[in-house]
């Protein structure tokens, strides 16, 4: 489903502030698996998620997703194949318009938007049984604009939206990070559910080991914008969160992290 | 009634542009400025429409297009090339003024004869007051079109721009463009203030390049009013503000207005309105906490924020009515009395303008019509507003005003639109043809006259045939905005056409920063005389004007008489003051009975015609007696100072004729009247240096008690200036064409840089230098007997060759000399070179280092010390000078012996020995050489003087520190000895 050959990019190259984010990331994802990706900060993750995104062009390589060939496209024009939930749960929806008004945005993604109404009595029936799989008695406040919702229902919301028109790829980016560890566990259960589901694609990029262990069929690690470790779905069965640890302790032997990265991750993870 | 009704028209029409801008403004978060290039757009391209015959209809389809269109522009370079949208919206605004006057070939097109929106719905009228009709079919159309609007932002594409202004992440994670959103949505907000302009144009009978000034502030203070009245989340609710926030602001100039509260007050009371609604509207959501509270009274929370909003308006307008109550209740207007009622209407304050009101007040007077007592007189002013005009006129009908007396075109043009039932009487108006008041004196609207006239190209053009023969160039500048200017430059160029002698140059400009560079640029052409016609622009710039025609000597005519003071040459004009006179008495015909369409336009009368003496004598011309003898206004200031000072001289009979007009245009006194009966006229000297170096200030010195002592400055009544450019060039220059403006007699510069920089400026004024070491070197001579004609003076060398004669005598064992030079110093060099040849001939090798600037002495001297000279010399550097102690001190430390060619440096302990001029001495010469002048030589035939009043000093206190002995010879030789 997604197919990364060779990825390169740099930021502001030629400058002070310049940074290789990505140093030749392949990667190959089937259809129906779910992918959880970990590392330290700075180590390519969300800038992985955002190359397949298209949220800017890579220097060089290639990404392929159903079979498409997406390497020149923008993000626009991904959105056809791909939706998203972002870390900040108030980047994912807009906050002056009301909850049916940005569900129906969502279920329009990737097609072309023509001046006439269609949010009317039997669309708006439709999104009301959507808004109540999220158990949050939001269904009687479809007119109220998401400006008045908290983080942990936008997030909810935000979840909703990325499902409710099923993508080919769905691309998580930390998307619990910012929310309090209830509203946290509740967006996780949903993500559980709506991604099984669907049998749908998924990349997640998260910061919690366990997450990363107990979620999906496969999970990658990377440091330094490469991909250090490809663990298999038997694989994580075995491993614990000590064991994942560990790895990154191997890792320090052969000097590919040092210390203040391994204390880190600690941090992190633990 | 009317004036109500008026307003919520302009409301309903100006509510189309509000709607743009909230699209723009809130939709897309971005504050564009091309709407007020956008709002004339609209209305030229309708105007120009309209007048080929085009559909009215179709014309507002074709102005919403063409908004759309700079919309566009403005979104695509903000974001294909990244520029700042703020400034995008600059960029395109400033270049639509352009575009629009040349879509309208000129600044104004009249729509009063041409069939517009409004003729079609007054047309269909089913036998309503036209007024309340024109604001039911208004007001359905702008509800219609918010209808339209708010639906159109509840469809799939609507809710995509809502998005990609409020959220740009996410609206490209669901698919869209935000980029082409961006342009679609700045795109229909154009379209909209396009179609909006294209309306107002129908409704007030004409489109004008001025109208669209401020249009932005307008609509973002609608929009803010209308948001804090009707505080709504619904997409209805805010397009719907935006049309009744336009509804009061219109509303709010009507009550103003009303109360009679001055108009130029309009704008602070708009942005006090604004801020305190923003201010109430924070308030209340600050205290959503006691929303609980109060919802006993009021189900919504929203009622409470509305509540606040409606009592600061109340405030607001109680205030203001209060303010205005006592001019309100003082004016007869509001008595029910049957007075005859006279509107007199300005669109601005200028003092053209106002002299042709208070000519017609002042002759109304006499004819027995006392405001309040047997009339009724309401003066008005729009302070440059266009669409306040319309108010004015709106008021004006309220209160049943009989007559309106429009000063200006563009009030004119306003008033015959919007009056039909009663007379209107105008003057300033360059032609009423043009503006649709009728085809010929005697056919005309039926209830429109008045006095008009453009300037007396034919006879201004007359007089330039007595002073220019064969071919020549006249010329003027002028604002293509401003529709009597271009009016008058028509018709100036007409009488040319059929003048094969003369070929005519023009320039405009939009802004009296332009006209300086217009001016000059004209100059450059070759212009022979300038032609000015009343332009507000030019005439307000006349200075910038004046100052590129002294330059080269071209005469100035100008209509205005007001002027002639300023140094024009020949001014030739309609009397405004008359123009006034004359109005009033057509206005008295109409009171008395007669008809406006039974009274023929009258033309101007009385023309003003007039010369400038002084201008005359400085630019060589003779004016034959005849002339001088039609002239009305003639000023003369030199003769008039001396007449004050009872010496009637052969000029001042000439300014005999003494008409009114003629008294008041001339200036108040000339400012430096002679006290004493028997002196000379005062003549003015300018001592000009560059710094304030000892030398110079030497040389100042020694010419101050020359002048003084040789009693020239008292026998020849001459006061004497100082200035200095305290060593920096900008200033230098500020301070030699401040002296060309405020033309001295005589300039005397001491110094190089100042000679340099004078005699580029100067080529008229007599200029004497001194301080200076090598004029020849510089192009002011080729010998002392061939110089620049206006200028002499004093070359003084410096006695190098002498001085470096001294250190051998004093260093016989001596080898290298080190000296320190700025090559960016003409004196320096100069030194420099004779340095050069000096140290060959007395065997010295000389090692020489290159300064740019005083800091960088220090540097340049610790690298001399490491070379081990065995001397400093130092000549003819101003930066050194600047700095003699200085070096003196670091050659002490290291205990090398310095010298110098000045000869205070070695007095004071700086250098060991110094032989050089003494420069009191030389600026005592440089005084004598500009008293030959001052007594009547003329420079040309003075030669420029060698003069070098050699003078030695030593300082044998230093040279006893160094354990040095000064050879007896030296000793002898020294005119100063310092133990």
């Amino acid at each position: 489903m997604i197919k990364i050959t060779d990825l390169h990019k740099t930021f502001n190259a030629g400058t002070a502030n310049e940074v290789y984010s990505l140093r030749g990331v392949s990667l190959e994802i089937a259809e129906g698996e779910f992918v959880t990706v970990i590392g330290t900060n700075g180590s390519g993750k969300s800038t992985l998620l955002n190359a397949v995104a298209g949220t800017f062009l890579p220097d060089s390589g290639r990404v392929e997703i159903a079979g498409v060939d997406v390497t020149r496209q923008w993000d626009f024009q991904r959105a056809k194949l791909i939706s998203r939930v972002f870390q900040n749960p108030f980047a994912g929806t807009a906050p002056d318009m009301t909850i049916a008004e940005n569900l129906h945005l969502a279920y329009l993604r990737g097609k072309p938007k023509y001046p006439k109404t269609e949010l009317k009595t039997s669309r708006r029936g439709k999104y009301r049984d959507e808004i109540g799989q999220l158990e949050m008695q939001l269904e009687d406040r479809m007119d109220n604009v998401i400006g008045t919702l908290s983080g942990g229902q936008r997030q909810a919301l935000t979840l909703l939206m990325a499902v409710i028109n099923p993508p080919q790829v769905l691309l998580l980016d930390e998307h619990t990070a910012a929310l309090d560890p209830k509203s946290a566990a509740q967006v996780i259960r949903l993500t559980k559910k709506f991604i099984e589901r669907g049998r749908l694609t998924s990349l997640m990029v998260t910061h919690s080991m366990s997450q990363a262990l107990e979620l999906g069929t496969r999970t990658i690690m990377m440091n330094k914008g490469r991909i250090i470790d490809d663990i298999s779905k038997a694989e994580k069965q075995r491993l614990t969160t000590n064991d994942l640890l560990d790895k990154f302790a191997e890792l320090r032997k052969t000097e590919r992290l040092t210390d203040e990265m391994l204390e880190e991750l600690r941090r992190d993870y633990i | 009634m009317e004036l109500w009704i008026g307003a919520l028209n302009l409301g309903f029409l100006y509510a189309f542009m509000t709607m743009g801008v909230f699209i723009t403004f809130r939709i897309h978060d971005f504050p564009d400025i091309t709407v007020d290039g956008s709002f004339v757009l609209g209305a030229a391209v309708a105007g120009v429409l309209l007048v080929h015959g085009v559909n009215p209809i179709t014309s507002l389809l074709v102005a919403f297009l063409a908004g759309a269109a700079s919309g566009m522009i403005t979104a695509v370079i903000h974001n294909r090339l990244n520029v700042n949208g703020l400034l995008a919206g600059i960029i395109v605004m400033t270049g639509l003024y352009s575009i629009n006057l040349h879509i309208m070939g000129r600044s104004n097109i009249p729509l009063i004869n041409q069939v517009t929106l409004m003729s079609y719905i007054d047309r269909v009228n089913p036998g309503l007051t036209p007024e309340i009709w024109m604001c039911l079919t208004l007001g359905g159309a702008t509800i219609l079109f918010g209808l339209i609007m708010a639906w159109f932002f509840k469809t799939n594409l609507g809710l995509a721009m809502r998005m990609t202004g409020n959220n740009p992440i996410m609206a490209a994670a669901t698919g869209v463009n935000v980029d082409r959103m961006k342009i679609l949505g700045v795109a229909l907000a154009n379209g909209l203030t396009g179609l909006s302009g294209g309306l107002v144009a129908q409704y007030q009978g004409f489109a004008d390049i001025g109208m669209g000034i401020g249009t932005v502030v307008i609509g973002l203070a609608a929009v803010i009013i209308g948001e804090s009245v009707l505080r709504m989340r619904s997409i209805y609710a805010k397009v719907f503000s935006a049309i009744v926030g336009s509804l009061i602001f219109r509303l709010m100039i009507a009550v103003a207005l009303a109360v009679g509260m001055d108009p130029t007050d309009l704008k602070l009371l708009t942005a006090a309105f604004v801020l305190l609604t923003l201010a109430a509207s924070k308030a209340t959501a600050g205290k959503k906490a006691f929303k609980t509270a109060l919802s006993h009274f009021w189900s919504k929370s929203a009622w409470n924020g509305r509540k606040v909003s409606v009592a600061v308006c109340l405030v607001l307008v109680l205030t203001v009515a209060g303010w205005g109550y006592k001019r309100y209740h003082g004016s007869p207007a509001a008595g029910p009395n049957k007075l005859y009622k006279i509107g007199v209407v300005q669109l601005l304050d200028n003092p053209l303008l106002n002299m042709t009101r208070d000519g017609f007040l002042a002759e109304m007077k006499k004819m027995g019509y006392e405001s309040g007592k047997n009339c009724v007189m309401l003066e008005e002013n729009a302070h440059g507003d266009m669409s306040t005009v319309n108010n004015v006129l709106d008021k004006f009908k309220q209160q049943q005003v009989d007559l309106i007396f429009p000063v200006s075109t563009a009030c004119t043009q306003a008033a015959i639109s919007k009056f039909k039932d009663r007379p209107v009487v105008f003057a300033g108006v360059a032609s009423p043809f043009i503006i649709g008041a009728g085809q010929s004196d005697t056919d005309h609207l039926p209830n429109v006259t008045g006095v008009y006239g453009g300037a007396p190209a034919q006879k201004m053009m007359d007089i330039v045939h007595r002073f220019k023969s064969g071919q020549f160039k006249i010329g003027t500048i002028w604002d293509p905005s401003q529709a009597n200017s271009v009016f008058n430059v028509g018709q100036l160029q007409d009488i040319v056409k059929g003048d094969s002698d003369v070929t005519f140059i023009g320039t405009t400009v939009t802004n009296s920063a332009e006209v300086s560079q217009a001016a000059t640029s004209l100059v450059h052409k070759g212009l022979d005389v300038f032609t000015l016609v009343p332009d507000n622009i030019v005439y307000s710039a006349f200075e910038s004007v004046l100052k590129a025609a002294r330059s080269k000597n071209i005469p100035i005519f100008i209509s205005d008489v007001e002027r002639l003071t300023d140094g024009a040459f020949c001014a030739i004009g309609y009397d405004y003051t008359s123009v006034g006179n004359q109005a009033a008495h057509l206005v008295d015909r109409i009171i008395k009975g007669e008809k406006p369409q039974d009274i023929p336009f009258e033309k101007n009368k009385k023309l003003t015609f007039g010369f400038n003496l002084d201008t005359a004598k400085e630019l060589g011309l003779t004016i034959p007696p005849d002339l001088l003898a039609q002239a009305n206004v003639i000023v003369d200031r030199k003769a008039e100072a001396t007449a004050k000072a009872g010496h009637p001289t052969a000029a001042a009979p000439t300014s005999t004729p003494s008409s009114g007009q003629a008294a008041s245009a001339l200036p108040p006194a000339a400012d430096k009247v002679t006290p004493a009966a028997d002196k000379p006229p005062e003549k003015r000297l300018v001592v000009f240096i560059f710094s304030e170096t000892p030398p110079i200030m030497d040389t100042r010195k020694g010419v101050l008690e020359e002048l003084t002592t040789s009693g020239v400055l008292k026998k020849y009544n001459i006061s004497v200036d100082d200035k200095s450019a305290q060593a920096e060039f900008y200033l230098a220059q500020s301070i030699a064409s401040d002296i060309m403006r405020l033309n001295y007699d005589y300039v005397i510069t001491l110094s190089t840089p100042a000679l340099q920089i004078m005699a580029q400026a100067n080529k008229r004024i007599p200029h004497i230098f001194g301080g200076v070491t090598d004029p020849y070197r510089m192009g002011i001579a080729k010998t002392p007997e061939d110089h620049l004609p206006n200028i002499t003076g004093v070359a003084t060398m410096h006695p190098v060759s002498a001085t470096i004669k001294a250190i051998r005598e004093i260093l016989p064992q001596a080898k290298i000399i080190g000296t320190v030079w700025n090559p960016s110093e003409a004196t320096a060099e100069a030194c420099t070179y004779a340095a050069r040849d000096a140290v060959k001939q007395y065997g010295f090798q000389l090692v020489e280092t290159n300064i740019s600037q005083v800091n960088d002495i220090a540097e340049a001297l610790n690298a001399l010390v490491r070379k081990k000279v065995d001397a400093l010399f130092t000549s003819g550097d101003n930066s050194i000078n600047l700095a003699v102690d200085f070096v003196g001190k670091i050659m002490k430390q290291h205990k090398i012996p310095y010298f110098t060619t000045i000869p205070t440096d070695a007095g004071r302990g700086a250098a060991l020995l110094s032989i050089g001029a003494d420069y009191v001495e030389v600026g005592r010469e440089t005084a004598r050489q500009a008293i030959l002048v001052i007594t009547g030589q003329d420079p040309k035939n003075v030669p420029i003087k060698n003069y070098v009043p050699e003078k030695m000093v030593v300082n044998a206190a230093l040279a006893r520190e160094y354990g040095l002995t000064i050879p007896d010879s030296i000793l002898r030789q020294a005119a100063e000895v310092r133990r």
